[in-house]
């Protein structure tokens, strides 16, 4: 039966018959653009997350009493540096700072003693700019920040007013790269000891500690010997944030998948009542067919191919439109749902896309539509001749 | 609420599922009629009805076992993301085994292809000859297709269900590996045995077929598939990961190793169903030689895949692992 006069006549039907098809297509593709756009959307964040998370470090101890965070004593770091099996171990100092009730930043402070630290700023400042930054007081700015200096008239610095009453004038050195946005947006990067004032903490204090563990099978052991460090110690660990991050992600896609849902089964009774009402032309084209010798068999191929040729171009179509909306137009809308109004400009999104994504989108529309258009295309293929064309 | 309820595949697979499982349910009504009223010598309105249904029938299995194929490979890959927030998992093995019903689980997905694949071919005989010889046969293929498909349904919800995402599951190496001197293998084997014994079975197998003998040909399939698991598992697969201690039957469906576990495991597979098929079938009097010819080749390749990593291993190293 598959042979090149089938193919023929299949397309020549399928452009013939293009106006039926028409509301069917655009319904579908409707529906799997909404789906695509936000699993596409929530990929790409998920994907920017966790290429940050790899660079995170393996292990943090902080300090906590009555689940509140505190600072740590510095003289803590050489005990854990002679731990066996850790390596890069760094003074972590950062905090929120408040510039009104609305908005805050996140202050975080560089130690240039710290090999690694000067190593990733190496990367962000060129020699001339690093030399400036180290000489006078200043600090590099993620671009939300800026724009709210900009918009409240400090262009060129700004006066902090650190916790002991006293203001801080600081200088912006830099604005950070806009394809970080995501994680350095509200960001304010600071000389550690100048950090330490504007935070309040004293000369001796630390935010946390993070460490590396290269062999992962010992992490488990020396999260163990970090606890029992010291009172209070609390570990936390990269693949519980992956965790953590990975559940989030769940729960705010799986919510919108479970109501969508919904909107699936509601194409599929659309679908089921659109084949229903085959019309009296389609019957008769069955009945011709049978006439001229077809089977059933053959035309019921006749049908699945066309009813997979249509899965397929409007899944394509869909999935065309929803990458031009959410990696081209910055999907206007649904951004503000995933990522919440804090974020004050534009998010780069980076175009990533999970290939299980695609498959679950085409496995849940695949399966909704053949199922529901399976009945009535069967009955239109089992129609008599004598009935139809009577 | 159980976290993976959340999860968007874990959701959709379910959907799916439960979408297949209503069209069984349809399939299995229809069949049971067919079974009860079905008289070909009949020219009364029923038997004019229920041979346009058979069609419907053939229709669903068909649509069957293309999404379950497809469901298949994406319920591996399901299980293997899930192995991120799944304590102690590292890949799909440690979230398959995390309680009893994984396993059983799986094994229920292949007999399932397996039986409407059998369903597909028979019914392509049956309608071949104008007569519907195979019908009853078919139809009890269908019947004990749509069983196993509402036991799959069954084992889907209670494995996903069960899973405990707070408490640690092994990883492949601590269900496969180590397991401190004790014999994973069956029957008291050693490797040596194992390849002695998996090369004779593929032989054997090929002269059974060959010379189309049903009862040798079944057994040899059979031992052949449970040996050649094995085989994978514990020799072949660490030539394909190329270290002594990774043992591990999903790892090789990963990127890491080019999807190769696609490709072997469907050979076997793919190779061991159409073998019995023919066995089947010749026993209800039609003599497959594609099938039989199908499998040969699939087994082959199989074969030829699993010693070519070897060989490819001691070409490039000069030793054996």
């Amino acid at each position: 039966m598959l042979n090149n006069s089938f193919f023929y006549f299949f397309t020549l039907s399928l452009f013939k018959n293009r106006k039926r098809y028409f509301a069917i297509v655009t319904i579908s593709t409707l529906v799997i653009f909404l789906l695509s756009s936000v699993l596409f959307l929530s990929d790409s964040i998920k994907y920017s997350i966790n290429s940050q998370l790899e660079l995170e470090p393996d292990l943090i101890v902080q300090k906590r009493l009555g689940g509140r965070v505190v600072p740590l004593d510095e003289s803590i770091v050489d005990t854990i540096a002679e731990i066996y099996g850790v390596s890069q171990v760094t003074k972590r100092v950062y905090g929120r700072y408040y510039f009104d009730k609305e908005y805050s930043a996140l202050i975080f402070g560089v130690d240039f003693l710290d090999e690694q630290s000067s190593k990733a700023l190496a990367k962000l400042l060129n020699r001339e700019d690093l030399k400036r930054f180290l000489s006078s007081e200043s600090m590099l700015v993620g671009e939300g920040v800026f724009n709210y200096f900009k918009s409240h008239f400090y262009p060129k610095a700004y006066n902090f007013l650190t916790p002991s009453g006293k203001i801080k004038s600081v200088k912006i050195l830099k604005v950070l790269d806009r394809r970080s946005n995501l994680f350095s947006n509200n960001l304010i990067i600071l000389p550690q000891e100048l950090a330490k004032e504007i935070l309040g903490l004293k000369s001796n204090e630390i935010s946390d500690i993070a460490l590396n563990v290269p062999n992962p099978d010992e992490a488990a052991n020396i999260q163990r010997k970090l606890e029992g460090l010291f009172l209070n110690a609390f570990i936390s660990g990269k693949r519980e944030m992956q965790k953590e991050y990975e559940n989030l992600f769940n729960y705010k896609g799986g919510l919108f998948l479970a109501l969508y849902l919904i909107v699936v089964m509601t194409l599929s009774l659309i679908l089921y009542q659109r084949y229903s009402l085959a019309n009296s032309l389609e019957k008769r084209e069955v009945a011709i067919l049978r006439s001229l010798g077809w089977s059933i068999k053959d035309l019921l191929g006749l049908k699945a191919l066309e009813n997979i040729m249509l899965v397929l171009f409007s899944f394509t179509l869909g999935l065309f439109l929803g990458y031009l909306y959410v990696f081209i137009l910055k999907a206007p809308l649904l951004s503000e749902l995933f990522l919440g109004k804090n974020l004050q400009t534009q998010i780069e999104f980076l175009p990533h896309i999970d290939y299980l994504s695609l498959a679950t989108i085409f496995i849940l529309y695949a399966t909704t539509f053949l199922s529901a258009v399976l009945i009535p295309v069967w009955r239109v293929a089992t129609t008599e001749p004598k009935e139809a064309l009577s | 609420m159980n976290p993976l309820f959340l999860n968007n595949q874990v959701i959709v697979y379910l959907f799916s599922e439960a979408a297949l499982l209503a069209l069984t349910i349809l399939l299995f009504a229809k069949i049971v009629k067919f079974l009860w009223f079905w008289d070909f010598r009949s020219y009364s309105n029923r038997q004019l009805k229920l041979e346009k249904e058979a069609y419907l029938a053939m229709t669903i299995a068909t649509l069957l076992f293309t999404l379950k194929s497809v469901l298949l490979i994406f319920f591996v890959h399901t299980i293997d993301k899930l192995s991120l927030i799944i304590p102690g998992a590292m890949c799909a093995a440690g979230v398959i085994s995390a309680n009893s019903y994984g396993m059983d689980l799986l094994f229920i997905k292949l007999t399932v292809i397996f039986t409407l694949l059998l369903f597909l071919i028979a019914n392509s005989y049956d309608l071949q000859a104008k007569t519907y010889p195979l019908f009853r046969f078919k139809s009890w293929v269908l019947i004990i297709a749509s069983g196993l498909i509402f036991i799959e349904f069954f084992l889907d919800i209670s494995y996903f269900t069960h899973i405990d995402t707070s408490t640690p599951v092994s990883c492949c190496s601590a269900l496969f590996g180590n397991l401190e001197g004790a014999n994973p293998l069956p029957f008291g084997l050693d490797i040596t045995k194992l390849l002695l014994l998996f090369y004779m079975l593929y032989l054997g197998t090929i002269i059974a077929l060959t010379l189309e003998t049903k009862t040798i040909t079944l057994l040899t399939l059979l031992l052949f598939g449970v040996i050649a698991y094995y085989g994978v598992v514990y020799f072949f697969g660490t030539y394909i990961y190329e270290l002594p201690t990774h043992k591990c039957p999903f790892c090789m469906l990963q990127r890491e190793y080019y999807y190769v576990g696609y490709l072997l495991w469907g050979s076997l597979f793919f190779g061991l169903f159409f073998g019995v098929i023919w066995v089947i079938m010749s026993q209800v009097g039609y003599n497959i030689t594609k099938a039989k010819w199908a499998s040969m080749l699939l087994l082959t390749l199989f074969v030829a895949l699993c010693s070519l990593y070897v060989a490819i291993y001691y070409s490039k190293n000069g030793v054996l692992l």
